[in-house]
Order: C-alpha cells, then structure tokens, then sequence
C-alpha cells in the first residue's frame, strides 16, 4: 500500500481526467489522422432547374437559419427542416437546396461554407426521409445577402440555406 | 630569367587587376543597384522609357541615378514594333545586347525583364499578367491587366456571377467559376483564342480552380460526394481524383512549384486553417500559424513561402515562411497572390488591387476606379 493514498488518488485522476481530454480532441480530428464516411452523393443535376429560373418556386419554405462561422443545423431549426421533408415526401418534385454566408469572410471560403451549409439541411432532409437523388444542392457564397445592411441583425439574416422547389 | 621577370611583373599587376574587376560588380540581392536610364531614340523612344523606368522601379532592386554615378546604364532604340536595348556597366562594357519585337508596351516589359535578370539574377515580373473580379457592370465578371494595371480588358460578359479566376503560369489559360446554370461551374477560356468550355460541372457546387505548375491539371473543390473536398482534374476535365476525405470545408487549393503537393484551407479543427497534402492524396497535415482564421493560400514560386489571409476584425494578408514557420502580417487586404519573383504580391482591400515589394514593404495601388475589385491572379 503506498505511503501516500490522497497523492497517488489525486495523480490517478489527473491521469485519467486528461487521456479523457485527448480522447474528445481525437474524435474532431478524424479527418486528419483516419477517415471520414462521407454524406450521401448528390445525384444528377436536373436538366434546366436554374435556382433562378422561372420553373424554381423559391418563397414557399422559411429559409434555415445559422451561427456565425457554422454549419450546424440547430434544434432550433428542425421544425423548418421537418416541414419541407414532409411536403417533398408528398410531391414528386424535386428540390434545390441554396447555401448563403455573411459577408464577414473571405470570398472563395465562404463558398465553401455556403455549401456546407446546403449539404448539412440536405442531410437532414435525407435523414428525415426524403430521398437523396431529389435535392441538388448550390452555394451562392456571400453573394445576394438576404440583408444588404452591416450588423449583427443583418449578418443573422444572410447565415441561410434558401429553398427552390422545381416545379 | 626573363620568363621570372615577366611573370613578377604580371604578379604584380594581376592582383590590382582583380581588384579592378571586384570594385564595379557590386550587386547585393536585397539591396539596390544604382541605375541610368539613358532617354530612348526612336519614334517610340519616350513612351518605351516610361515603361521600362515604371518596370524597373516597381521591381524595388534599382536606385534610379544619373550615369555618372550608376552601376549600369541602360539605353534603347525604339520604333514600332521593335525595341533595340542595350545595357553597360560602369566601365562601359556591354553586359546586354537584345532585340525585342510587339507592341512597345510588351516589347518594353521584355526588355525590362531581361534587365533586372541579367543585372541582378531575379526573375522579372514585367511581362506578366493578371486577372480579377470587379461588380464595375452591376454584376461581378472577370478582368484581365497588366501587371502594372495597365491594359484593363473585361474577359467576360455572363451578367451573372463570375469570380475566382486562375491563371496557368504561362498565363495562356483562365479558369474561372460561373453560375449560368444555376450552380457553381468551372470554365477554362483559351487567352489566345477567345475559347471557352464548361469544364467541371459535378453535381454541386465546383469552385476554386488553381493551375498545376505545368498547366496539365487542375485543383479545386468539388462538393458532389455530399461535402465540399479537395480535386485534382486534368486541365480538359477529365479524369477527376479525390484528395480529402472529411465532413469539413476544403477550400483554395494552391500547388507546391514542383506539384509534389498542395497547400489548402480546411476547417476541420473548427476555424478555417492551413493544410498541405501530397498532390497524389493522402492525409492532410495541419500548418501551425498562431493565427485563428486562416484562408487563400498561395504558395510562392522558390517554395519557401504561403501568403495568405487572416481574419483579426478586418482582413490582412500574412506570409508563412515555411522552414521557420514564422508568420509575419505585411498589409491590410485579403486574397494575396505571388510574382514570378517570389518576392511581390498582388492583393486587394475591396476597391483597389495592391502591388506589394514584401521585402521592402512599399506598396503600389495598380487597379482602382473598378467598383469592387477582388480575387487577383497572377502569371508568372
């Protein structure tokens, strides 16, 4: 038994306490270190369903909204996510889901991340069970904000993926 | 006896000689060298000498001087279509001797390059081009110039959105991405010939093309997996492979000079960093640079250094050096790209595109009056 039980308690749960710490840090880092299983492929592209063409209704969804520098479809934004799930599972139509950043970032990052953001409500619209080869999915970057203005009200607006039901 | 004579007597002068020769070759990389830009003849004698004297003062290597206190002197014949050069040194020997034909714009810029290459060993920047992104019609389209500004032509006329233009090093081709369809495409226009083709148009969005050093393939992001990841493609478009594997953003590629492999910005530690990956594929390997927001690399032509954009409230343009991996902010601005010279970058801060000497810090507005500039590209 060692001459000091309370130190050697103490070391034990330093000790486990960190590897717990570096574990966490491990998972974020699958990309690095392994692999990642990706999302699900986009299908073909449907032929003429221009996001802004005249055969693209783009007002009938709220549009979902998201954090500064993020891709995380909030709880708060499942019931926006769930509506549009159950009208396309009704319809045979298809769907193009539009990525949007603030314009707080760099151009050709936040292309990326408007795109993110498409294929993250595009997931979830998968996981809610519409099916995969109905949603095309665009990023429009920082382009077109929602809100032409400066500030935190206007930045919220423009965090968006905007939806366009092909008609 | 008399051989001994001779070769003391030569012993005697060959040092002196030596001496001589050292005293007016005194060219130091880093600092100036004292210059003489002798008035050109020839009908297009004045308009040749402002171009080579603005080419030789952006290059930041010359101290322009009066003859007699010059290094080297430069002089010129100018007609049309042709430029006869010449460049001597202190002691009036010829160290250059050339004939450059075209318009006495791009004849000047030649000459001015083989000045700065032959009188201090650098490549020149002077003949070089570059392309950008300006909303001057109402709708972002692409730019191409000069190096120096001059010569602003827009390229395209899509009244749509068209941005993140490429240049391949020889700056014969230009890649860009265009929404016509509707989504995010990537196009290769042929400078010489006017030709364009819709090249990459996966499913999703395609965006961020960046040439190989030999102008055979193409980086750039490609989101059709069901998440944005690193491509190379063949600059026909063909021939698609996949470099990353992860559920964040992969973004900007640019190429290493000997296309061994690719520097990008990924956000998967959470804030958009530095990566590098073997151009092959493989498993991208994280780039420390003590800053949280790091996007838009580009990697210089020596290999030695990354500029890129941080985001600390506004947008600076910092330069990884990459033995070191010292970081240090050099402007104001975002999206910077590398001359030929591996020393100069061209960046913009919104309305203006920025000449930048990095070793010197002088900077050089080159493109304004244009609405909102962007995106620079650079030949090299």
């Amino acid at each position: 038994m060692s001459k000091y039980p309370l130190r050697l308690a103490l070391v034990v749960v330093l000790g486990l306490s960190l590897s717990a710490c570096m574990k966490k840090k491990g998972d974020q880092y699958a990309g690095v270190d392994g692999d990642y299983v990706n999302g699900t492929p986009l299908g073909d592209r449907v032929e003429g369903a221009n996001f802004f063409g005249a055969n693209v209704a783009r007002g009938k969804f709220s549009p979902v909204q998201f954090a500064y520098d993020s891709y995380q479809v909030s709880d708060a934004e499942q019931p926006k996510i769930q509506q549009v799930a159950a009208a396309m599972k009704a319809s045979p139509g298809n769907l193009i889901v539009a990525g949007f950043t603030d314009d707080r970032g760099t151009d050709e990052y936040n292309r990326g991340l408007g795109e993110r953001r498409a294929q993250a409500v595009r997931q979830a619209l998968i996981n809610d069970g519409v099916p995969a080869g109905k949603i095309q999915t665009v990023s429009f970057g920082k382009e077109m904000p929602a809100d032409p203005g400066s500030g935190d009200a206007a930045w919220a607006k423009n965090r968006r993926a905007e939806f366009g039901v092909v008609k | 006896m008399k051989i001994l004579r001779v070769l003391s007597t030569a012993a005697i002068f060959l040092p002196m000689a030596l001496a001589a020769e050292e005293a007016t070759i005194t060219v130091k990389k880093g600092d100036s060298t004292s210059i003489a830009i002798k008035s050109f003849g020839g009908s297009e004698g004045a308009a040749a000498t402002k171009v080579v004297q603005n080419d030789l003062e952006l290059s930041s290597l010359f101290l322009l001087s009066p003859p007699e206190r010059a290094s080297f002197s430069v002089g010129a014949t100018a007609g049309d279509g042709s430029i006869e050069g010449t460049v001597t040194d202190h002691a009036g020997s010829v160290v250059l001797r050339k004939s450059y034909s075209g318009s006495t714009r791009s004849a000047a810029h030649k000459f001015s390059d083989d000045i700065v290459e032959t009188v201090t060993g650098n490549k020149g920047i002077a003949s070089s081009k570059i392309a950008f992104t300006s909303s001057r019609t109402g709708h972002k389209e692409i730019y191409t110039a000069d190096y120096d500004g001059a010569n602003v032509k827009q390229l395209t006329n899509d009244g749509n959105i068209s941005v993140a233009p490429a240049l391949s090093h020889d700056g014969s081709k230009l890649a860009y991405t265009g929404y016509q369809s509707g989504y995010a495409d990537i196009y290769l226009i042929d400078l010489n010939s006017g030709a364009r083709n819709r090249i990459i148009k996966f499913p999703g969005t395609n965006s961020g093309a960046a040439f190989s050093p030999d102008g055979g393939r193409i980086a750039c992001t490609i989101s059709k997996d069901g998440n944005p990841e690193l491509y190379t493609i063949g600059a026909n478009g063909t021939g698609a492979h996949r470099l990353t594997h992860t559920a964040a953003v992969e973004s900007s590629p640019s190429w290493s000079p000997n296309g061994a492999e690719i520097v990008y910005s990924s956000d998967e530690r959470g804030g958009p960093q530095l990566f590098r990956i073997s151009s092959g594929g493989g498993s991208g390997r994280f780039i420390p640079t003590g800053y949280g927001y790091c996007t838009e690399p580009c990697w210089s032509p020596d290999g030695k250094k990354v500029a890129f954009t941080i985001r600390q409230g506004g947008f600076s343009v910092a330069v990884l050096d990459l033995a070191s991996g010292a970081v240090r902010i050099v402007a104001e601005g975002e999206d910077p790209v590398w001359g030929a010279d591996s020393r100069h970058i061209i960046y913009s801060n919104g309305s203006t595109l920025t000449l930048l000497d990095t070793v010197k810090g002088r900077p050089t507005p080159i493109v304004s009056g244009l609405g909102k500039v962007g995106e620079p590209a650079w030949s090299r």
